[in-house]
Protein backbone atom coordinates (compact mmCIF):
# COMPACT_ATOMS: atom_id res chain seq x y z
CA UNK A 1 0.00 0.00 0.00
CA UNK A 2 1.62 3.45 -1.02
CA UNK A 3 1.81 5.71 1.81
CA UNK A 4 1.15 9.54 1.57
CA UNK A 5 1.48 12.22 4.54
CA UNK A 6 4.24 12.55 7.06
CA UNK A 7 6.46 8.95 7.46
CA UNK A 8 6.02 7.76 10.70
CA UNK A 9 10.59 7.50 10.94
CA UNK A 10 9.58 10.52 12.69
CA UNK A 11 7.94 9.31 15.62
CA UNK A 12 10.63 6.75 15.63
CA UNK A 13 13.44 8.72 15.29
CA UNK A 14 11.95 10.81 18.38
CA UNK A 15 11.72 7.93 21.04
CA UNK A 16 14.87 6.08 19.21
CA UNK A 17 16.97 9.29 19.89
CA UNK A 18 15.26 9.33 23.65
CA UNK A 19 16.14 5.95 24.79
CA UNK A 20 19.87 6.26 23.65
CA UNK A 21 19.84 10.05 25.28
CA UNK A 22 18.44 8.08 28.68
CA UNK A 23 21.36 5.40 28.23
CA UNK A 24 24.15 7.53 27.73
CA UNK A 25 23.07 9.99 30.66
CA UNK A 26 22.30 7.01 32.32
CA UNK A 27 26.00 5.37 31.95
CA UNK A 28 27.68 8.66 32.85
CA UNK A 29 26.56 8.72 35.86
CA UNK A 30 27.65 5.53 37.15
CA UNK A 31 31.14 5.70 35.66
CA UNK A 32 31.36 9.79 36.91
CA UNK A 33 29.98 8.15 40.65
CA UNK A 34 32.63 5.01 40.56
CA UNK A 35 35.51 7.73 39.73
CA UNK A 36 34.69 10.95 41.09
CA UNK A 37 32.09 9.98 44.24
CA UNK A 38 29.44 12.55 43.21
CA UNK A 39 26.76 12.67 40.97
CA UNK A 40 24.47 14.71 38.61
CA UNK A 41 21.45 15.05 40.25
CA UNK A 42 20.38 17.38 38.05
CA UNK A 43 20.18 14.75 34.90
CA UNK A 44 17.16 13.23 37.00
CA UNK A 45 14.61 15.86 35.81
CA UNK A 46 16.13 15.81 32.41
CA UNK A 47 15.69 12.01 31.99
CA UNK A 48 11.66 12.25 33.43
CA UNK A 49 11.43 14.75 30.25
CA UNK A 50 12.90 12.40 27.76
CA UNK A 51 11.05 9.22 29.59
CA UNK A 52 7.60 11.44 29.13
CA UNK A 53 8.85 12.26 25.17
CA UNK A 54 9.89 8.53 24.52
CA UNK A 55 6.35 7.30 25.68
CA UNK A 56 4.27 9.94 23.78
CA UNK A 57 6.60 10.11 20.66
CA UNK A 58 6.19 5.72 20.76
CA UNK A 59 2.30 5.83 21.03
CA UNK A 60 2.24 7.94 18.02
CA UNK A 61 4.44 5.49 16.31
CA UNK A 62 2.40 2.61 17.53
CA UNK A 63 -0.76 4.09 16.70
CA UNK A 64 0.22 4.12 13.29
CA UNK A 65 1.41 0.39 13.07
CA UNK A 66 -1.99 -0.20 15.44
CA UNK A 67 0.61 -2.04 17.63
CA UNK A 68 -0.91 -0.82 21.33
CA UNK A 69 -1.53 -3.15 23.49
CA UNK A 70 -5.03 -4.53 23.41
CA UNK A 71 -7.77 -7.39 23.30
CA UNK A 72 -7.84 -9.15 20.55
CA UNK A 73 -10.33 -11.58 21.22
CA UNK A 74 -12.97 -9.83 19.48
CA UNK A 75 -10.64 -7.40 17.51
CA UNK A 76 -8.90 -10.05 15.19
CA UNK A 77 -12.13 -12.60 15.34
CA UNK A 78 -15.00 -12.80 13.51
CA UNK A 79 -15.77 -11.23 9.69
CA UNK A 80 -13.87 -9.08 8.04
CA UNK A 81 -16.53 -6.38 8.21
CA UNK A 82 -16.49 -6.54 11.94
CA UNK A 83 -12.85 -5.98 12.19
CA UNK A 84 -13.15 -3.01 9.69
CA UNK A 85 -15.38 -1.62 12.03
CA UNK A 86 -13.92 -2.18 15.32
CA UNK A 87 -10.75 -0.68 13.81
CA UNK A 88 -12.49 2.17 13.10
CA UNK A 89 -13.90 2.58 16.55
CA UNK A 90 -10.55 2.04 18.01
CA UNK A 91 -9.18 4.51 16.33
CA UNK A 92 -11.12 7.08 16.60
CA UNK A 93 -12.03 6.51 20.00
CA UNK A 94 -7.75 6.38 20.77
CA UNK A 95 -7.69 10.00 18.60
CA UNK A 96 -10.41 11.69 20.25
CA UNK A 97 -9.18 10.50 23.41
CA UNK A 98 -5.31 12.29 22.79
CA UNK A 99 -6.87 15.38 21.18
CA UNK A 100 -8.82 16.47 24.42
CA UNK A 101 -5.28 15.75 26.42
CA UNK A 102 -3.67 17.90 23.87
CA UNK A 103 -5.93 20.43 24.81
CA UNK A 104 -6.44 20.14 27.84
CA UNK A 105 -2.26 19.58 28.51
CA UNK A 106 -2.26 22.55 26.41
CA UNK A 107 -4.78 24.43 28.90
CA UNK A 108 -2.05 23.23 31.84
CA UNK A 109 1.37 24.58 29.61
CA UNK A 110 -0.79 28.08 29.69
CA UNK A 111 -0.81 28.21 33.41
CA UNK A 112 2.52 27.15 33.77
CA UNK A 113 3.48 30.27 31.63
CA UNK A 114 0.94 32.29 33.07
CA UNK A 115 2.24 31.47 37.00
CA UNK A 116 5.74 31.36 35.52
CA UNK A 117 6.76 27.43 37.17
CA UNK A 118 10.10 26.64 37.27
CA UNK A 119 11.25 23.16 37.79
CA UNK A 120 12.82 21.78 41.18
CA UNK A 121 15.96 20.58 40.02
CA UNK A 122 17.66 22.98 37.49
CA UNK A 123 15.07 26.14 38.09
CA UNK A 124 14.18 26.64 34.33
CA UNK A 125 10.67 27.51 33.54
CA UNK A 126 8.88 24.22 33.42
CA UNK A 127 6.74 25.12 29.84
CA UNK A 128 10.70 23.95 28.12
CA UNK A 129 9.50 20.27 29.36
CA UNK A 130 5.83 20.43 29.02
CA UNK A 131 5.57 22.14 25.98
CA UNK A 132 5.72 18.56 24.64
CA UNK A 133 2.79 16.96 25.67
CA UNK A 134 0.43 18.90 23.83
CA UNK A 135 2.47 19.07 20.85
CA UNK A 136 3.07 15.21 20.88
CA UNK A 137 -0.84 14.36 21.88
CA UNK A 138 -1.57 16.04 19.00
CA UNK A 139 0.70 13.96 16.54
CA UNK A 140 -0.68 10.87 18.13
CA UNK A 141 -4.61 12.08 17.90
CA UNK A 142 -3.01 12.86 13.87
CA UNK A 143 -2.25 9.42 13.68
CA UNK A 144 -4.85 7.49 14.94
CA UNK A 145 -7.63 9.23 13.13
CA UNK A 146 -5.47 9.45 10.22
CA UNK A 147 -5.90 5.40 10.28
CA UNK A 148 -9.25 5.42 11.36
CA UNK A 149 -9.98 7.73 7.63
CA UNK A 150 -7.66 4.79 6.06
CA UNK A 151 -9.50 2.13 6.77
CA UNK A 152 -12.75 3.49 6.24
CA UNK A 153 -11.78 4.47 2.53
CA UNK A 154 -10.35 0.64 1.71
CA UNK A 155 -13.35 -1.81 0.88
CA UNK A 156 -14.44 -4.27 3.87
CA UNK A 157 -12.77 -7.60 3.46
CA UNK A 158 -9.96 -5.59 0.87
CA UNK B 1 -23.15 5.25 40.08
CA UNK B 2 -19.91 6.85 38.79
CA UNK B 3 -17.99 3.95 39.85
CA UNK B 4 -20.35 1.69 37.70
CA UNK B 5 -20.36 3.59 35.12
CA UNK B 6 -16.52 4.10 34.83
CA UNK B 7 -16.11 0.20 34.91
CA UNK B 8 -18.76 -0.74 32.46
CA UNK B 9 -17.59 1.87 29.59
CA UNK B 10 -13.76 1.05 30.46
CA UNK B 11 -15.29 -2.59 30.11
CA UNK B 12 -16.91 -2.64 26.37
CA UNK B 13 -14.11 -0.39 25.27
CA UNK B 14 -11.26 -2.89 26.52
CA UNK B 15 -13.69 -5.93 24.81
CA UNK B 16 -14.19 -4.08 21.71
CA UNK B 17 -10.55 -4.28 21.28
CA UNK B 18 -9.76 -0.07 22.26
CA UNK B 19 -6.08 -0.16 22.83
CA UNK B 20 -5.58 -1.14 26.73
CA UNK B 21 -4.61 2.70 27.51
CA UNK B 22 -7.50 4.64 25.59
CA UNK B 23 -9.94 2.74 27.26
CA UNK B 24 -8.33 3.67 30.85
CA UNK B 25 -8.02 7.13 29.59
CA UNK B 26 -11.50 7.41 28.18
CA UNK B 27 -13.10 5.69 31.85
CA UNK B 28 -10.89 7.73 33.97
CA UNK B 29 -11.66 11.17 32.07
CA UNK B 30 -15.98 10.33 31.83
CA UNK B 31 -15.60 9.48 35.76
CA UNK B 32 -13.88 12.75 36.37
CA UNK B 33 -16.09 14.61 34.22
CA UNK B 34 -19.49 13.19 35.77
CA UNK B 35 -18.31 13.89 38.89
CA UNK B 36 -17.46 17.85 38.35
CA UNK B 37 -20.17 19.15 36.87
CA UNK B 38 -19.53 22.31 38.24
CA UNK B 39 -15.99 23.07 38.18
CA UNK B 40 -14.13 24.74 35.49
CA UNK B 41 -13.60 22.29 32.53
CA UNK B 42 -15.52 19.55 34.49
CA UNK B 43 -12.41 19.15 36.90
CA UNK B 44 -10.30 17.38 33.65
CA UNK B 45 -7.42 19.55 34.05
CA UNK B 46 -6.43 17.00 36.28
CA UNK B 47 -6.28 14.79 33.54
CA UNK B 48 -2.96 15.64 31.79
CA UNK B 49 -1.22 16.12 34.86
CA UNK B 50 -2.09 12.74 36.22
CA UNK B 51 -0.78 11.43 32.60
CA UNK B 52 2.37 13.06 33.05
CA UNK B 53 2.89 12.00 36.61
CA UNK B 54 2.42 8.57 35.83
CA UNK B 55 5.42 7.97 33.88
CA UNK B 56 7.47 11.04 35.49
CA UNK B 57 8.88 8.41 37.99
CA UNK B 58 12.43 8.38 38.63
CA UNK B 59 12.51 4.46 39.29
CA UNK B 60 10.30 4.07 35.90
CA UNK B 61 13.59 4.48 34.38
CA UNK B 62 14.58 0.79 34.73
CA UNK B 63 11.66 -0.15 32.63
CA UNK B 64 12.90 1.02 29.00
CA UNK B 65 16.59 0.24 30.49
CA UNK B 66 15.37 -3.69 30.90
CA UNK B 67 13.70 -3.72 27.73
CA UNK B 68 16.68 -2.70 25.46
CA UNK B 69 18.62 -5.39 27.78
CA UNK B 70 15.85 -7.86 26.45
CA UNK B 71 16.43 -6.81 23.28
CA UNK B 72 19.96 -6.94 22.83
CA UNK B 73 20.66 -10.31 24.47
CA UNK B 74 17.59 -11.50 21.78
CA UNK B 75 19.79 -10.69 19.34
CA UNK B 76 23.40 -11.35 20.86
CA UNK B 77 22.84 -15.43 20.22
CA UNK B 78 22.93 -15.82 23.90
CA UNK B 79 20.37 -18.42 23.83
CA UNK B 80 21.58 -20.84 21.66
CA UNK B 81 25.32 -21.35 23.26
CA UNK B 82 23.22 -21.43 26.64
CA UNK B 83 21.21 -24.53 25.06
CA UNK B 84 24.30 -26.43 24.06
CA UNK B 85 26.02 -25.84 27.22
CA UNK B 86 22.71 -27.03 29.05
CA UNK B 87 23.03 -30.28 26.57
CA UNK B 88 26.50 -31.09 27.32
CA UNK B 89 25.19 -31.38 31.01
CA UNK B 90 22.40 -33.30 30.88
CA UNK B 91 22.39 -35.14 27.59
CA UNK B 92 20.30 -35.94 25.46
CA UNK B 93 17.33 -39.20 26.59
CA UNK B 94 14.05 -38.24 26.21
CA UNK B 95 12.58 -35.33 28.35
CA UNK B 96 16.17 -33.00 28.60
CA UNK B 97 15.44 -31.17 26.11
CA UNK B 98 12.42 -29.73 27.32
CA UNK B 99 14.08 -29.84 30.22
CA UNK B 100 16.80 -27.55 28.68
CA UNK B 101 14.18 -25.19 27.27
CA UNK B 102 12.76 -24.55 30.63
CA UNK B 103 16.61 -23.74 32.10
CA UNK B 104 17.25 -21.28 29.63
CA UNK B 105 13.96 -19.50 29.53
CA UNK B 106 14.78 -18.81 33.24
CA UNK B 107 18.40 -18.22 32.82
CA UNK B 108 17.37 -15.36 30.26
CA UNK B 109 14.24 -14.47 32.33
CA UNK B 110 17.31 -13.29 34.84
CA UNK B 111 18.29 -10.97 31.93
CA UNK B 112 15.28 -9.92 29.99
CA UNK B 113 11.94 -8.73 32.02
CA UNK B 114 9.22 -9.76 29.60
CA UNK B 115 8.08 -13.05 28.46
CA UNK B 116 6.54 -12.65 25.64
CA UNK B 117 10.08 -11.89 24.54
CA UNK B 118 11.19 -14.43 26.58
CA UNK B 119 9.20 -17.10 24.54
CA UNK B 120 10.16 -15.41 21.12
CA UNK B 121 14.26 -15.71 22.06
CA UNK B 122 14.07 -19.30 23.45
CA UNK B 123 11.07 -20.40 20.70
CA UNK B 124 13.50 -19.68 18.02
CA UNK B 125 15.91 -22.02 19.17
CA UNK B 126 14.38 -24.78 21.22
CA UNK B 127 11.49 -25.46 18.58
CA UNK B 128 13.07 -26.72 15.76
CA UNK B 129 15.80 -28.60 17.99
CA UNK B 130 12.68 -30.22 19.73
CA UNK B 131 10.91 -30.93 16.34
CA UNK B 132 14.31 -32.49 15.08
CA UNK B 133 14.79 -34.84 18.31
CA UNK B 134 10.86 -35.89 17.63
CA UNK B 135 8.87 -33.90 20.12
CA UNK B 136 5.23 -32.94 18.23
CA UNK B 137 5.28 -29.08 17.79
CA UNK B 138 2.44 -28.90 19.94
CA UNK B 139 4.06 -29.99 22.97
CA UNK B 140 6.78 -28.02 22.30
CA UNK B 141 5.09 -24.59 21.90
CA UNK B 142 3.39 -25.27 25.52
CA UNK B 143 6.82 -26.04 26.81
CA UNK B 144 8.52 -22.94 25.50
CA UNK B 145 5.04 -20.47 26.15
CA UNK B 146 5.13 -21.73 30.09
CA UNK B 147 8.91 -21.43 30.47
CA UNK B 148 8.47 -18.30 29.50
CA UNK B 149 6.02 -17.87 32.03
CA UNK B 150 8.66 -17.55 34.60
CA UNK B 151 10.13 -14.95 33.44
CA UNK B 152 7.82 -12.11 35.30
CA UNK B 153 8.96 -13.59 38.28
CA UNK B 154 12.26 -14.26 38.06
CA UNK B 155 14.27 -10.50 38.42
CA UNK B 156 14.98 -8.28 36.82
CA UNK B 157 10.90 -7.96 36.05
CA UNK B 158 8.97 -5.31 34.35
CA UNK B 159 5.76 -6.53 36.24
CA UNK B 160 7.77 -5.79 39.57
CA UNK B 161 8.78 -2.60 38.58
CA UNK B 162 5.86 -1.24 37.49
CA UNK B 163 4.09 -2.81 40.81
CA UNK B 164 6.77 -1.13 42.99
CA UNK B 165 6.13 2.30 41.51
CA UNK B 166 2.55 1.58 41.97
CA UNK B 167 2.39 0.15 45.87
CA UNK B 168 4.24 2.33 48.38
CA UNK B 169 6.27 -0.28 50.86
CA UNK B 170 7.25 -2.73 48.11
CA UNK B 171 10.79 -1.15 47.02
CA UNK B 172 12.41 -2.98 43.68
CA UNK B 173 15.34 -4.24 45.02
CA UNK B 174 13.22 -6.11 47.61
CA UNK B 175 10.86 -7.66 44.83
CA UNK B 176 13.28 -8.62 43.01
CA UNK B 177 15.19 -10.46 45.79
CA UNK B 178 11.35 -11.66 46.75
CA UNK B 179 10.79 -13.16 42.94
CA UNK B 180 13.91 -15.41 43.20
CA UNK B 181 13.28 -18.52 45.01
CA UNK B 182 8.99 -18.17 43.73
CA UNK B 183 10.87 -18.14 39.93
CA UNK B 184 12.87 -21.27 41.17
CA UNK B 185 9.66 -23.38 42.37
CA UNK B 186 7.95 -22.44 39.41
CA UNK B 187 10.48 -23.58 36.77
CA UNK B 188 10.94 -26.59 38.97
CA UNK B 189 7.38 -27.24 39.16
CA UNK B 190 7.51 -26.79 34.90
CA UNK B 191 10.19 -29.60 34.39
CA UNK B 192 8.34 -32.24 36.68
CA UNK B 193 5.74 -32.38 34.45
CA UNK B 194 7.59 -31.70 31.30
CA UNK B 195 10.02 -35.02 32.52
CA UNK B 196 7.38 -36.87 33.23
CA UNK B 197 4.92 -36.38 29.62
CA UNK B 198 7.80 -36.40 27.65
CA UNK B 199 8.98 -40.04 29.30
CA UNK B 200 5.52 -41.38 29.17
CA UNK B 201 4.43 -40.42 25.71
CA UNK B 202 7.95 -41.63 24.38
CA UNK B 203 8.61 -37.95 23.10
CA UNK B 204 11.78 -36.88 22.10
CA UNK B 205 13.93 -40.58 21.63
CA UNK B 206 15.21 -39.40 17.99
CA UNK B 207 18.85 -37.97 18.67
CA UNK B 208 19.27 -40.32 22.10
CA UNK B 209 22.58 -41.40 20.71
CA UNK B 210 24.05 -38.17 18.94
CA UNK B 211 27.16 -37.05 20.77
CA UNK B 212 26.95 -34.25 23.41
CA UNK B 213 28.51 -31.14 22.99
CA UNK B 214 31.91 -31.11 24.17
CA UNK B 215 31.75 -29.50 28.13
CA UNK B 216 34.40 -26.97 28.39
CA UNK B 217 34.25 -25.60 24.34
CA UNK B 218 30.35 -24.71 25.04
CA UNK B 219 30.85 -23.62 28.76
CA UNK B 220 32.97 -21.18 27.19
CA UNK B 221 30.91 -20.37 24.67
CA UNK B 222 27.87 -19.90 27.00
CA UNK B 223 30.24 -17.80 29.63
CA UNK B 224 29.69 -14.57 28.13
CA UNK B 225 25.64 -14.84 28.16
CA UNK B 226 25.57 -17.00 32.15
CA UNK B 227 27.32 -13.80 33.44
CA UNK B 228 24.90 -11.45 32.68
CA UNK B 229 22.77 -12.47 35.16
CA UNK B 230 25.05 -12.91 37.72
CA UNK B 231 26.28 -8.96 36.75
CA UNK B 232 22.67 -7.63 36.79
CA UNK B 233 21.74 -9.22 39.99
CA UNK B 234 25.18 -9.65 41.75
CA UNK B 235 25.47 -6.29 41.06
CA UNK B 236 21.99 -4.88 42.97
CA UNK B 237 22.91 -7.26 45.93
CA UNK B 238 26.24 -5.74 46.34
CA UNK B 239 24.96 -2.72 46.39
CA UNK B 240 27.06 -1.47 43.05
CA UNK B 241 24.00 -0.41 41.58
CA UNK B 242 20.40 0.58 41.55
CA UNK B 243 18.24 -1.32 39.58
CA UNK B 244 18.05 1.41 36.63
CA UNK B 245 22.24 1.54 36.77
CA UNK B 246 22.38 -2.35 36.92
CA UNK B 247 20.42 -2.52 33.74
CA UNK B 248 22.27 0.32 31.65
CA UNK B 249 25.99 -1.77 32.65
CA UNK B 250 24.20 -4.75 31.18
CA UNK B 251 22.88 -2.53 28.15
CA UNK B 252 26.72 -1.81 27.55
CA UNK B 253 27.76 -5.77 28.39
CA UNK B 254 24.85 -7.07 25.95
CA UNK B 255 25.97 -4.89 23.10
CA UNK B 256 29.64 -5.49 24.00
CA UNK B 257 29.12 -9.17 23.84
CA UNK B 258 26.82 -8.86 20.73
CA UNK B 259 29.54 -6.26 18.72
CA UNK B 260 32.25 -7.62 19.94
CA UNK B 261 32.48 -11.50 21.32
CA UNK B 262 30.08 -13.19 19.83
CA UNK B 263 29.94 -10.47 16.09
CA UNK B 264 26.24 -11.42 15.66
CA UNK B 265 25.18 -7.49 16.29
CA UNK B 266 26.81 -4.94 13.43
CA UNK B 267 26.82 -1.61 13.79
CA UNK B 268 23.77 -1.24 11.53
CA UNK B 269 21.64 -3.48 13.60
CA UNK B 270 21.74 -0.73 16.56
CA UNK B 271 18.80 1.31 15.01
CA UNK B 272 16.63 -1.64 14.94
CA UNK B 273 17.50 -2.78 18.26
CA UNK B 274 16.88 0.66 20.08
CA UNK B 275 13.90 1.12 17.74
CA UNK B 276 11.97 -2.11 19.12
CA UNK B 277 13.11 -1.23 23.01
CA UNK B 278 11.54 2.04 22.33
CA UNK B 279 8.47 1.30 20.93
CA UNK B 280 8.21 -1.81 23.12
CA UNK B 281 8.75 0.76 25.97
CA UNK B 282 6.66 3.52 24.77
CA UNK B 283 3.23 1.50 24.37
CA UNK B 284 3.83 -0.04 27.89
CA UNK B 285 4.36 3.35 29.32
CA UNK B 286 0.90 4.62 27.93
CA UNK B 287 -0.84 2.19 29.32
CA UNK B 288 0.82 3.70 32.70
CA UNK B 289 0.57 7.32 31.70
CA UNK B 290 -2.99 7.14 30.96
CA UNK B 291 -3.47 4.59 33.90
CA UNK B 292 -2.84 7.57 36.19
CA UNK B 293 -5.86 9.02 35.05
CA UNK B 294 -7.69 6.27 35.73
CA UNK B 295 -5.92 5.86 39.15
CA UNK B 296 -6.52 9.52 39.90
CA UNK B 297 -10.54 9.10 38.98
CA UNK B 298 -10.78 5.69 41.48
CA UNK B 299 -8.56 7.40 44.10
CA UNK B 300 -11.01 10.49 44.42
CA UNK B 301 -14.39 9.28 43.55
CA UNK B 302 -13.55 6.78 46.61
CA UNK B 303 -14.27 3.79 44.34
CA UNK B 304 -12.05 1.13 46.51
CA UNK B 305 -13.91 2.09 49.71
CA UNK B 306 -17.14 -0.13 48.41
CA UNK B 307 -15.36 -2.61 47.49
CA UNK B 308 -13.60 -3.09 50.36
CA UNK B 309 -16.96 -2.79 52.38
CA UNK B 310 -18.43 -5.38 50.16
CA UNK B 311 -15.55 -8.13 50.93
CA UNK B 312 -15.75 -7.49 54.17
CA UNK B 313 -19.50 -7.84 54.41
CA UNK B 314 -19.11 -10.98 52.31
CA UNK B 315 -17.72 -12.33 55.36
CA UNK B 316 -14.67 -13.56 53.60
CA UNK B 317 -11.10 -13.76 56.47
CA UNK B 318 -7.82 -13.24 55.08
CA UNK B 319 -7.33 -16.66 53.49
CA UNK B 320 -11.05 -16.64 51.74
CA UNK B 321 -9.94 -13.50 50.27
CA UNK B 322 -6.84 -13.77 49.32
CA UNK B 323 -8.09 -17.23 47.49
CA UNK B 324 -10.94 -15.18 45.72
CA UNK B 325 -8.40 -12.33 44.59
CA UNK B 326 -6.16 -15.24 42.98
CA UNK B 327 -8.83 -16.58 41.05
CA UNK B 328 -9.92 -13.67 39.94
CA UNK B 329 -6.11 -12.93 39.22
CA UNK B 330 -5.59 -15.95 37.62
CA UNK B 331 -8.81 -15.40 34.93
CA UNK B 332 -7.78 -11.87 34.44
CA UNK B 333 -4.28 -13.00 33.18
CA UNK B 334 -5.81 -15.48 30.78
CA UNK B 335 -6.68 -11.84 28.74
CA UNK B 336 -4.91 -9.27 29.61
CA UNK B 337 -0.85 -9.04 30.25
CA UNK B 338 0.79 -8.64 33.72
CA UNK B 339 1.78 -5.19 33.37
CA UNK B 340 -1.95 -3.82 32.49
CA UNK B 341 -3.78 -6.12 35.42
CA UNK B 342 -1.53 -4.39 37.83
CA UNK B 343 -2.33 -1.23 36.62
CA UNK B 344 -5.90 -1.61 36.35
CA UNK B 345 -6.12 -3.27 39.95
CA UNK B 346 -3.65 -2.33 42.06
CA UNK B 347 -5.92 1.02 42.90
CA UNK B 348 -8.65 -1.22 43.97
CA UNK B 349 -6.44 -4.00 45.77
CA UNK B 350 -4.14 -1.67 47.74
CA UNK B 351 -6.91 -0.74 50.38
CA UNK B 352 -7.64 -4.21 50.36
CA UNK B 353 -3.78 -5.02 51.23
CA UNK B 354 -4.19 -2.78 53.94
CA UNK B 355 -7.33 -3.79 55.44
CA UNK B 356 -5.90 -7.42 55.77
CA UNK B 357 -2.90 -5.93 56.58
CA UNK B 358 -0.78 -8.56 53.69
CA UNK B 359 2.53 -8.14 53.03
CA UNK B 360 3.02 -5.92 49.89
CA UNK B 361 5.98 -7.74 48.64
CA UNK B 362 5.05 -10.77 49.04
CA UNK B 363 1.62 -10.43 47.80
CA UNK B 364 3.18 -9.02 44.72
CA UNK B 365 4.49 -12.10 44.51
CA UNK B 366 1.15 -14.12 44.66
CA UNK B 367 -0.24 -11.96 42.25
CA UNK B 368 2.56 -11.88 39.79
CA UNK B 369 2.28 -15.87 40.29
CA UNK B 370 -0.89 -16.14 38.87
CA UNK B 371 -0.48 -13.76 36.23
CA UNK B 372 1.86 -15.57 34.87
CA UNK B 373 -0.87 -18.42 34.98
CA UNK B 374 -2.27 -16.66 32.63
CA UNK B 375 0.13 -16.15 30.38
CA UNK B 376 0.44 -19.55 29.34
CA UNK B 377 -3.31 -20.59 29.84
CA UNK B 378 -5.43 -20.78 26.69
CA UNK B 379 -7.26 -19.29 24.92
CA UNK B 380 -5.89 -16.30 25.21
CA UNK B 381 -2.52 -16.53 26.51
CA UNK B 382 0.01 -14.18 25.33
CA UNK B 383 3.39 -16.06 25.83
CA UNK B 384 1.85 -19.36 24.45
CA UNK B 385 0.54 -17.33 21.48
CA UNK B 386 4.24 -16.26 20.56
CA UNK B 387 5.16 -20.00 20.67
CA UNK B 388 2.34 -21.14 19.01
CA UNK B 389 3.70 -18.52 16.24
CA UNK B 390 6.93 -19.78 16.01
CA UNK B 391 5.72 -23.50 16.19
CA UNK B 392 3.43 -22.83 13.46
CA UNK B 393 0.38 -24.95 15.17
CA UNK B 394 -2.87 -23.90 16.40
CA UNK B 395 -3.84 -22.92 20.20
CA UNK B 396 -5.98 -25.67 20.50
CA UNK B 397 -3.47 -28.31 19.72
CA UNK B 398 -1.66 -27.45 22.51
CA UNK B 399 -4.69 -28.16 25.08
CA UNK B 400 -3.27 -31.79 25.76
CA UNK B 401 0.04 -31.19 26.81
CA UNK B 402 -0.18 -27.43 28.44
CA UNK B 403 -3.30 -28.56 31.56
CA UNK B 404 -0.29 -30.53 33.13
CA UNK B 405 2.03 -27.03 32.90
CA UNK B 406 -0.42 -25.34 34.34
CA UNK B 407 -0.89 -27.70 37.12
CA UNK B 408 2.35 -27.51 37.97
CA UNK B 409 3.05 -23.56 38.72
CA UNK B 410 -0.59 -23.59 40.65
CA UNK B 411 0.75 -26.02 43.04
CA UNK B 412 4.19 -23.69 42.79
CA UNK B 413 1.78 -20.87 43.59
CA UNK B 414 0.04 -22.20 46.46
CA UNK B 415 3.45 -23.38 48.33
CA UNK B 416 4.20 -19.33 48.21
CA UNK B 417 0.91 -18.70 49.46
CA UNK B 418 0.92 -20.84 52.13
CA UNK B 419 4.98 -20.71 53.06
CA UNK B 420 5.04 -17.03 52.57
CA UNK B 421 8.75 -16.90 53.67
CA UNK B 422 9.93 -18.95 50.73
CA UNK B 423 8.67 -15.41 48.88
CA UNK B 424 10.10 -13.16 51.99
CA UNK B 425 13.05 -15.02 53.54
CA UNK B 426 15.66 -13.42 51.12
CA UNK B 427 14.66 -9.77 50.85
CA UNK B 428 14.33 -10.23 54.84
CA UNK B 429 17.72 -11.47 55.11
CA UNK B 430 19.13 -9.10 52.27
CA UNK B 431 17.83 -6.73 54.66
CA UNK B 432 15.63 -4.70 51.85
Amino acid sequence: MKRRGVPIDFEEGLAVTCLALLVAITLLNVVTRYLTAQSFAWTEEISIFLMVVMTLAGAGAAAARDRHIRIEFFYEGGSAKRRRTLRIVACCVTGMLFAALALLSARMVADELRWGETTMGLGVPRWWYTIAIPLLSAAVAARCLALAWRTARTEPGA
Amino acid sequence: MIGATLFALFTVLMLAGVPIAAALGVGGMVAIALANPDTQWFGLLAAPQNMEAGVSKYPLLALPMFVLVGSIFDRAGVAQRMVNFALACVGRSPGMLPLVAIAVAMVLGGISGSGPANAAAVGAVMIAAMSRAGYPAPFSASIVGAAAATDILIPPSIAFIVYSVNVPGASVPALFAAGVFPGLLAGLALMVPAVWLSRRRGYGGRERDLPRPPFWHSLREASWGLVAPVLILGGMRAGWFTPTEAAVVAVAYGLFVGLAVHRTICWRDLYGIFREAAEVSAVIMTVMALAGIFAYSVNTLGMADPLVQAVQAAGLNSTGALAALLVIGLIVGMFLDGVSIFLIFLPLLYPLMMVYRWDPVWFGVLLTMVVAIGQFTPPMAVNLLVACRLAGVRIEQTLPHVGWLVLGFVAAALLVAAFPLLALWLPSSMGF
